[in-house]
């Protein structure tokens, strides 16, 4: 280890004649901050005892400084010199020890100042600094450093290299300052591929590998079964259950699946242009693991009343069953999905009241619709007498707030009854290619006179 | 840069971005104009520096739209950055080498360039990553040699020249914004006079293929 840095900051600093700041020096020999800087000062030294002058400092001094004239702290381009950097900032230096000190209601407020200085300016900066609290070397250059700014250069290096590194991992090697409080956060299942799952038919998830997530656990049990009686009990249990859950509490893994279940109706939703009809078997049985599927269970538990509704309006919505997914599904896959879903928000919605109703028609059309094991993917267009009459599918969107504050529009499909007295109407959206040929074939056969505002949905 | 086809106008257009970048720079660096007129900006997501002086600026954009106006004819081999002390002798030079350019009749400089690897796939032509990667490094070195290079005297000034290649035309039609000047040769008074050669970077993104390095005169007196 002591050889490593040697070597590398010489291949480093004096061959390649690079800027080397502390924190690459401790990504790159995967070592404490603090470690770095000690290696930073050795080499240093004994570089200069070999030849002065051979590799130039530039230290950071952290600390209350003397009463200052106001001529020396205005704006960046008033440093006459060029080289100090004076940032007044009150938080001290990630790496300084030293507490803030909190002295308020006193006219000279205390003011703690980080200072970047050049080691030619060592000696002087040192003066105008009433106490140090901190100093410790921040990079080394070969030659002196002519323009501060270059060393924002080494950071934005560290971004690039080590993009890979999971901060919450990586901060204890680094030394990084960790709150403790901070977590990350869960991702939301992006669209699931197509495959109807119907609130009867939960459909079991694949556990998510991070069994850190809260979950409704008594209403979990409910959700196994498959009769659409069971919505209004799972609902209601679920909002009494979910006051007493909490976020991040390890539940049984039964109930994570559980829940995913509940969660994947609703993420199976998010699924734009699903089609498939609701399966009726369960899926229960099948574990599978939508992309939905990891659906935080805090999530879950955040969902407020609205969420109940959309709960069941997205069971009763035509959402997909998925294929299994491995499991385990990397945080990065769930945050990717959660960028897929959120891109896919459509415009906010009314609150959940109005949906209610529409809650109750569309359970009552789902119950027929369940008794189907396979719907066909088009509407069912039934013409009599010149009428069009039908189920047809369309997309309703929902509005539902998680329990991270989000609120989350979800297009869910829902099917309608509709029938016509002349031909369909031109606002079919979410077909399927075929259906949508068809409709689309059909407007066009309609009406070949009509005024110019049926040209315009002529188009759809 | 262009999305999907680039044509040589795009090349020649990203290589006089990162000359003007450069010319602030070296200006900055050689504190040619006081350091205190520049200021704080971002090229290729890197810090740099720009210099504030209408004056200044206009005189660089207009030099590096002459230079623009050569390389789309072919005809620039080197491009120079010269400082001269007062008494107009040249101090250092920080040449760009410029020959390696893809050259276009006139038609041609809105074609669309392509170019194919052995197995017949598309190479591309101007990928701005790399190419974005390549310039901040070069100007990363440009920045600090500043400290390597001997101190300006006082006074010094600086210009921009181009040598040629041997074809084509010089540009002295009327108007003239260049000035034809003899090649100086180096002269051998006082035994060897010693010019130091700095190299800087070789930037090779696509066809943006250009070499940096940095000439000093003799030790003047």
């Amino acid at each position: 280890m002591a050889q490593d840095y040697a070597e590398y900051l010489a291949i480093n600093v004096l061959n390649e004649q690079q800027l080397i700041s502390y924190r690459s020096l401790s990504r790159a020999l995967k070592v404490h901050v603090n470690l770095a800087k000690q290696m930073l000062y050795e080499f240093h030294r004994k570089q200069n005892a070999k030849k002065p002058g051979s590799v130039h400092a530039t230290y950071l001094i952290t600390g209350i400084r003397r009463e200052q004239t106001p001529a020396q702290t205005n704006g960046v381009h008033s440093q006459k010199d060029g080289e100090d950097t004076v940032m007044q900032s009150s938080p001290p230096l990630p790496e300084s020890s030293a507490p803030v000190p909190e002295e308020s209601a006193e006219e000279p407020v205390v003011v703690r100042s980080v200072l970047l200085v050049k080691e030619e300016h060592l000696a002087q900066a040192k003066t105008t600094f009433e106490s140090i609290t901190g100093i410790h070397i921040y990079s080394l250059q070969a030659n002196g450093l002519n323009d501060v700014q270059s060393l924002t250069e080494c950071n934005r290096k560290i971004a690039v290299d080590y993009a890979s590194e999971d901060p919450l991992v990586a901060w204890k090697q680094y030394g990084t300052i960790q709150n403790p409080n901070v977590k990350r956060r869960t991702a939301r299942k992006g669209p699931p591929p197509a495959a109807p799952v119907t609130k009867p038919a939960e459909v079991k998830l694949k556990q998510p590998a991070p069994a850190a997530k809260s979950t409704v656990p008594e209403k979990q049990a409910s959700k196994d079964s498959n009769t659409n009686s069971q919505d209004s009990t799972t609902a209601a249990s679920k909002r009494a259950s979910k006051p007493p859950s909490a976020k991040a509490t390890p539940e049984p893994t039964k109930k994570p699946a559980a829940v995913k279940r509940q969660d994947s109706n609703i993420f199976m939703s998010f699924a734009k242009g699903k089609t498939k009809p609701q399966k009726e078997e369960s899926q229960s049985s099948v574990e599978a693991a939508t992309p939905a599927a990891e659906p935080e269970d805090e999530t879950m538990a955040g969902f407020s009343d609205e969420e109940d509704d959309a709960a069941e309006e997205g069971a009763v919505a035509d959402v997909g069953e998925v294929a299994n997914e491995p499991e385990g599904k990397s945080k990065r896959q769930r945050e990717a999905e959660l960028e897929a879903m959120m891109d896919q928000e459509d415009e906010v919605m009314e609150d959940a009241s109005p949906e209610k109703s529409a809650d109750g028609d569309e359970g009552a059309i789902d119950k027929p619709n369940s008794q189907h094991p396979q719907q066909p993917a088009k509407d069912t267009i039934i013409v009599e007498n010149g009428r069009r009459r039908g189920r047809r599918r369309v997309m309703k969107k929902k509005t539902v707030k998680d329990e991270d504050g989000y609120l989350v529009t979800k297009e869910e499909q829902a099917w309608e009854s509709f029938s016509e007295e002349e031909p369909p109407p031109k606002k079919i959206k979410a077909q399927p290619a075929a259906s949508t040929n068809k409709s689309a074939a059909a407007k066009k056969d309609g009406k070949p006179g009509q005024g110019n505002i049926m040209s315009f949905f002529g188009k759809k | 840069m262009a999305s999907e086809a680039t044509t040589l106008r795009n090349i020649v257009a990203a290589f006089t971005d990162f000359l003007t970048v450069a010319i602030h720079t070296i200006l900055y660096e050689r504190a040619i104009y006081p350091q205190t007129s520049f200021l704080s900006a971002r090229k290729y997501n890197f810090a740099v520096r720009q210099n504030r002086h209408p004056k200044v600026c206009g005189w660089i954009n207009d030099a590096v739209s002459a230079v623009e106006m050569e390389l789309l004819k072919g005809t620039v081999e080197r491009v120079a950055i010269v400082i001269f002390t007062k008494d107009n002798k040249p101090a250092e030079r920080f040449m760009l080498d410029v020959s390696r350019f893809p050259t276009a009749t006139l038609a041609d400089l809105d074609t669309p360039l392509e170019r194919k690897s052995a197995n017949g796939d598309n190479i591309s032509i101007l990928p701005k990553v790399d190419m974005e990667e390549q310039f901040r490094a070069t100007l990363s070195r440009l920045a600090n040699c500043g400290s390597t290079l001997r101190p300006l005297p006082e006074g010094s000034t600086f210009t921009v020249a181009i040598e040629l290649k041997g074809v084509g035309q010089a540009p002295i039609a009327h108007p003239q914004p260049w000035m034809p000047v003899e090649p100086t040769k180096q002269d051998d008074i006082d035994g060897r006079v010693q010019k130091r050669a700095v190299p800087v970077r070789a930037v090779a993104a696509g066809e943006m293929m250009l070499e940096c390095w940095i000439e000093e005169a003799a030790v003047s007196d």
